[in-house]
């Protein structure tokens, strides 16, 4: 199949309205259907409005409360769909309030601010048509706003709807113009309605203006978020800049109308597509070029340089040449090499290079053809980074240097942005026409939960630090383990040194910590995952207990094939070492300690624990991830707690596509985790509390009516005498917003458990911010905790200290995490999976933490 | 088109042709002058650098400037250009305005060259309505007509005169013409710096007096070049980061040996793609790369044949350096550029087995 062919058929696989394009046989599509009649769309459109879809007019006209604007590109901004669906008012129990009230209060700065409107502040939506009908939106604008009686207003227009501050005299105003071919046309401007200043279209009006203000202030928007290319960030040595920006939104908050800024930057890569591919040609065998090319390139987002806008590598025709011709819009046949010419004054230096393939979006849901786009690789920019750049560990760091800001530099970056806004003239003046007063930067009070006491075997520890107890742990045993009798070691020739040292180091370790390791089976084998392979193959036996892996070089493709063979094919836990990390001398015996502790957990030991008050408790951690190869394939992860100390975990695994309901597993996965909490304890959990992870913009909904429902069956048939109770929390970890202490006049990262659950919330939910994790560098980001569901009725005290508790118990790190253990283990349990196994791990591993 | 530099375009409109025209390397300035020019309404959007504007910034300079005023107003800030366009302008004109256009387009600004399109009113019967194109043209010229006012206009200003058009009309319909017509002036230099006397004179003393500045600016941008020194240093740098990433990864692929405290490939470490044979022989020819410990060295002599540095600093190893010195690092003697020699397939250094096995047997 040829590389557009194959196009085709996957967007006749993403929408079966797009059948027909294969069969016709759509010509190409010219690159100038991109460059003429959109072309400012890259920018954002005309500065004035954003757009809305043509479903607005409907959805207006039926008086529907929840008017959809349309953002760039057609979508829907999901946030906001979530933020109408309301769930605090079915709870009873917060409905009054949901604020905790243990620990010390600690007074927090935000990256808020406020936004005063005048009390009687309302926003007056008009319908405008034009008789005769006008396509262009374009001349529906101008013709609009030529007329005197809007020229001086605050407006906002798309050309179907327009946004009015100040009400006109008329409820119908009727105006005329003419077209630049001399039409004569009708417009009726008619009043539909009157919007108070907490209205969602308000927001979302609001939304428009501060991207237009952003754009006054010499930013340009690149997805969602603004960037100024005038003061970027080189690293040369690395072919990247970073652009600073911001990432803003307004909203209702729990109490108030706010703008949220939050410091952002764009990794923009100084290389071509055609630089990338010649790299790759020169380090890679030449019957495996294209295919490399296509692993490395397919997916990633590329920028064209002569018109700036953004497509997705969807393919790579390799038949198509830049001398060969295409079909212009006005039907005459040019070359690519020419048209370039012609149009750009650019001159490609290598014809022989194939042409890139991006399926376009189709603006509309209608019956149109499924177009694409051939783009010549020596003129796209890639933005992010590819996967190899991000195995880079130098260049990872140089990275993370320059964006890792710390509170007090994004603390100075807010202030200068808000200080831009304030000063700006045109940004001014688009304030005060819509009546908006950008106001100071919001301080509230947060609570530091207090700290919580690690229990081990023999031994009840107070950290010093919260943030990491391995220095406390020492020379305590932990809670239990099995003792390792049986077990094998394949490592190269070259690293059976390195080898020897290591086992007798971790020998050592485990046997302080109560773990008992016997002297292993080593086998030598050549440097090659296929021969890794094929040792595991002849001698994996029923009796190993584990396999560890001293991996010559971290390719992939070892510690794939590995995990692949030793999860499914034959369930084992297995444990995979990079020799390089046992060459490093002064650390071997923390390497040892880390090593040792993660293969107690493989083989079903509990590492510490956290005193939990609630008797008969089931903590379930849910995560969702993208399967890295398959598109359209999601992975799954469900991890459950089987014992009331929390220290034992039954995991699962599903890989399903994305088009079938998000998690539709989940009610076998219950009942799963159900049989065994009752085979362990001789009866069910009298309460039950799922986290949930991997939840997108837009999917509470969802989320609500597919997700809640399942588990609630699942929990409703396994205890039809005793009544078990559901709480469901979504967990986010990423959120605009950032919290930070005062202190010396310089601010910092809060303190380790701070919460806050007042004026940074939202009204319609039960949501707190938790800060559970320390960051050395940088700024830390709050997780964001959304009771959806919730029978337990606990105090949002006890919900939030519950939750901070479980942030300890992650047997993979000796100290807090941003999220709840449950969590962190589904995340890690779906990355392997979505990353190197691709298939259900087997269930015999279910009852161990065979994927840290 | 190669030789003009600063061009006007009178009339622009949505500013299609000036977008068209920003493409074009050797533009250094462009203007817009319409009487309609809304500030805002379109944000300039098409006009900006734009992303890519600042990725792979131009040669030379670039500002665009917008002005809201009539063509007809004598602003100093548009004379002496290279060329001045005026598509489809002057039939929106009245009588007034049309007597005094020659005057401030030829005889004042003074351009180059200057372009003006106009419709054909002999065109005309083939489209359906058999009025005016547009009900805001005030009058629309047969061929004869406007050849008769563009040469009367050349004469007058010492321009030459040529007669071309677009829009190619039917068969069968051929005496009509093109649909649209195209004057072409070209400034008549050996006239003007020979006897300048009578008309352009006066007006001349007339600029001087004072400086017009009639039109209001409306919108104003400058791109990124590599006039502009950080723009020129991150670029140079990108280039010979590129060239010693395609020598590191051969120089990692290919035979070694060590020659003291050095390795040197055995090979020449030329990358198959993107040279000329020449290019080639003269890479091979220049100062090896080499290895000394965890470092890759690539002299500024060899990185300089690579045709995109060369190009950059104009074949000047002396301004390589200093440039690169800025962004990147050097080697002790300011004579290679070094660089970290890591694999990424692997992570391992490669002085772990720095003597390819073939060569120990």
């Amino acid at each position: 199949m040829s590389g557009r062919a194959r196009v085709r058929a996957r967007g006749m696989a993403r929408s079966p309205s797009a059948a027909e394009a294969g069969r016709t046989s759509a010509p190409p599509l010219p690159p100038s259907v991109d460059i003429g009649n959109n072309e400012a769309s890259s920018t954002g459109g005309f500065v004035g409005t954003s757009r809305m879809s043509q479903k607005c007019k409907y959805s207006l006209s039926s008086g529907n409360a929840r008017c959809t604007f349309i953002e760039r590109g057609g979508k829907i901004r999901r946030d906001f769909m979530d933020l109408a669906v309301c769930i605090r008012e079915k709870l009873a129990h917060v409905r009054d309030c949901k604020r905790g009230s243990s620990g010390v209060p600690v007074k927090l700065v935000t990256n808020l601010f406020r936004l005063d409107l005048p009390q009687d502040w309302r926003l007056y939506q008009y319908h405008v048509a034009y008789a005769p009908d006008l396509e262009s939106r374009r001349l529906r604008i101008a013709l609009l706003y030529s007329h005197r009686e809007l020229s001086n207003k605050a407006k906002a227009f798309d050309g179907v709807i327009l946004f009015l501050s100040q009400k006109l005299e008329q409820k119908v105003t009727e105006l005329s113009g003419e077209t630049p071919r001399g039409e004569t046309v009708k417009i009726t401007v008619t009043l539909t309605r009157e919007l108070p200043a907490s209205s969602p279209v308000c927001t979302q009006v609001f939304n428009i203006i501060f991207r237009k203000i952003l754009k006054k202030l010499a930013m340009y928007q690149i997805g969602r978020n603004f960037y100024k290319p005038s003061e970027p960030v080189e690293i040369p040595r690395h072919k990247l800049s970073l652009w600073p920006g911001f990432a803003i939104s307004v909203s209702q908050f729990e109490s108030s109308l706010l703008f949220t800024a939050d410091v952002s930057y764009k990794i923009l890569r100084n290389e071509t597509v055609l630089e990338f591919m010649t790299s790759i040609h020169q380090e890679t065998d030449i019957s495996c070029f294209t295919q490399t090319c296509e692993k490395q390139l397919l997916g990633l987002i590329v920028l064209t340089r002569y018109n700036n806008k953004t497509y997705r590598i969807d393919d790579i025709d390799w038949s198509v040449k830049p001398t060969h011709t295409f079909q212009k819009r006005d039907g005459t046949e040019i070359t690519y090499v020419d048209y370039y010419k012609q149009q750009y004054d650019i001159t490609l230096s290598d014809l022989n290079q194939p042409v890139l393939v991006s399926l376009l979006k189709s603006k509309r849901n209608d019956n149109t053809e499924a177009r694409v786009a051939h783009l010549i690789p020596e003129l796209c920019f890639l933005t992010g980074l590819t996967r190899q750049a991000t195995s880079d560990f130098q260049l990872m760091k140089a990275v993370a240097e320059e964006t890792r800001l710390s509170p007090l530099g994004r603390q100075q970056c807010l202030a200068r942005l808000a200080d831009d806004i304030q000063r700006n003239k045109d940004a001014r003046f688009e304030l005060e026409t819509w009546g908006l007063h950008f106001g100071c930067q919001m301080s509230l009070t947060g609570r530091v939960l207090p700290s919580e006491k690690i229990l081990m075997q023999d031994h009840v520890c107070q950290p010093v630090s919260a943030a990491e107890w391995s220095k406390d742990m020492r020379n305590c045993k932990i809670l239990s383990a099995r003792s390792l009798t049986k077990w094998l070691i394949v490592c190269s020739h070259r690293d059976e040194n390195v080898t020897e040292d290591f086992l007798h180091c971790l020998r050592r370790v485990g046997s302080a910590m109560g773990f008992n390791v016997d002297y292993p089976k080593i086998i030598k084998v050549q440097e090659n995952p296929a021969a890794f392979l094929s040792v595991l193959q002849k001698h994996v036996d029923p009796h190993v207990q584990l396999v560890m892996c001293i991996l010559p070089s971290n390719q992939k493709s070892y510690y794939d094939c590995i995990k692949k063979y030793l999860s499914s094919v034959w369930p084992v836990p297995s444990q995979c070492v990079l020799a390089r990390t046992l060459t490093r001398q002064g650390i071997m015996m923390s390497t040892a300690t880390k090593i040792a502790m993660q293969m107690a957990c493989k083989l079903g030991g509990e590492l510490w624990a956290v005193e939990i008050p609630l008797k008969s408790l089931m903590v379930v951690g849910i995560d969702v991830c993208k399967d890295e190869f398959s598109k359209g394939m999601v992975v799954v992860g469900f991890v459950a707690s089987i014992n009331p100390g929390i220290t034992r975990w039954f995991s699962r695994c599903i890989l399903q596509r994305t088009t079938t309901d998000v998690a539709d597993c989940l009610k076998v996965f219950m009942t799963g985790a159900l049989n065994r909490w009752y085979k362990q304890n001789h009866a069910l959990p009298a309460r039950i509390i799922v986290y949930r992870d991997g939840v997108g913009d837009g999917q509470l909904k969802t989320l609500i009516e597919y997700e809640v429902p399942q588990l609630l069956s699942s929990v409703t048939e396994a205890s039809s005498n005793t009544s078990t109770k559901l709480s469901v929390i979504v967990v986010r970890k990423k959120c605009l917003l950032r919290f930070f202490t005062e202190l010396n006049r310089s601010v910092q990262n809060p303190p380790l458990g701070t919460v806050v659950d007042s004026e940074a919330t939202r009204p319609e939910w039960y949501d707190f911010y938790l800060i559970s994790q320390t960051a050395s560098r940088g700024t830390v980001t709050p997780t964001h905790y959304n009771v959806i569901y919730d029978d337990n009725g606990l105090k949002p005290d006890h919900m939030q200290r519950l939750t901070f508790k479980l942030c300890h118990v992650y047997y993979n790190w000796p100290g807090l995490i941003s999220i709840p253990a449950p969590c962190q283990y589904a995340h890690k349990l779906t990355f392997l999976v979505a990353q190197s196994i691709h298939k259900e791990p087997s269930l015999e591993l279910a009852n161990s933490l065979f994927y840290l | 088109m190669e030789e003009n530099k600063e061009i006007a375009d009178l009339g622009y409109g949505d500013a299609t042709l000036l977008w068209m025209l920003k493409y074009h390397r050797c533009v250094e300035c462009l203007v817009g002058v319409d009487i309609a020019a809304q500030p805002f309404e379109w944000g300039g959007g098409r006009l900006s650098p734009g992303v890519g504007g600042f990725i792979i910034p131009r040669e030379l300079d670039l500002t665009i400037t917008l002005y809201r005023g009539s063509v007809v107003q004598k602003d100093s800030r548009l004379r002496g250009f290279d060329l001045i366009t005026c598509i489809e302008l002057i039939e929106h004109l009245d009588s007034e305005d049309l007597a005094k256009f020659p005057e401030v387009v030829f005889g004042y600004f003074s351009p180059g060259m200057v372009v003006i399109s106009t419709p054909n009113s002999e065109f005309n019967p083939l489209f359906p309505a058999s009025t005016f194109r547009n009900p805001d043209h005030r009058f629309e010229w047969d061929r004869k007509q406007f050849q008769t006012w563009a040469l009367d206009v050349g004469k007058l200003y010492s321009y030459s005169v040529e007669f071309t058009g677009v829009g190619d009309p039917p068969a069968g319909a051929e005496h009509v013409g093109y649909c649209t017509q195209i004057g072409v002036f070209q400034k008549n230099i050996a006239k003007a710096t020979g006897s300048s006397i009578s008309e352009p004179e006066e007006h001349v003393y007339e600029v001087v007096s004072i400086l017009r500045e009639a039109a209001t600016r409306v919108y104003r941008t400058s791109y990124p070049s590599l006039q502009q020194r950080k723009y020129f240093r991150f670029t140079l740098s990108i280039e010979a980061v590129k060239a010693i990433d395609l020598m590191k990864s051969r120089f990692l692929r290919g035979l070694r040996k060590k020659e003291g405290d050095r390795v040197v490939p055995l090979g020449s470490c030329t990358p198959q793609h993107g040279l000329t044979e020449a290019q080639r022989a003269e890479i091979e020819q220049s100062p090896k790369p080499y290895s000394v410990g965890e470092n890759f060295y690539v002299p500024l002599e060899r990185l300089i044949i690579y045709p995109k540095v060369n190009h950059l600093v104009a074949g000047n190893v002396e301004k390589l350096r200093t440039v690169l010195a800025e962004g990147l690092r050097l080697n002790q003697d300011q004579t290679a550029v070094r660089v970290e020699l890591v694999d990424y397939n692997t992570q391992r250094l490669f002085d772990e087995h720095l003597v390819s096995p073939a060569l120990e047997s």
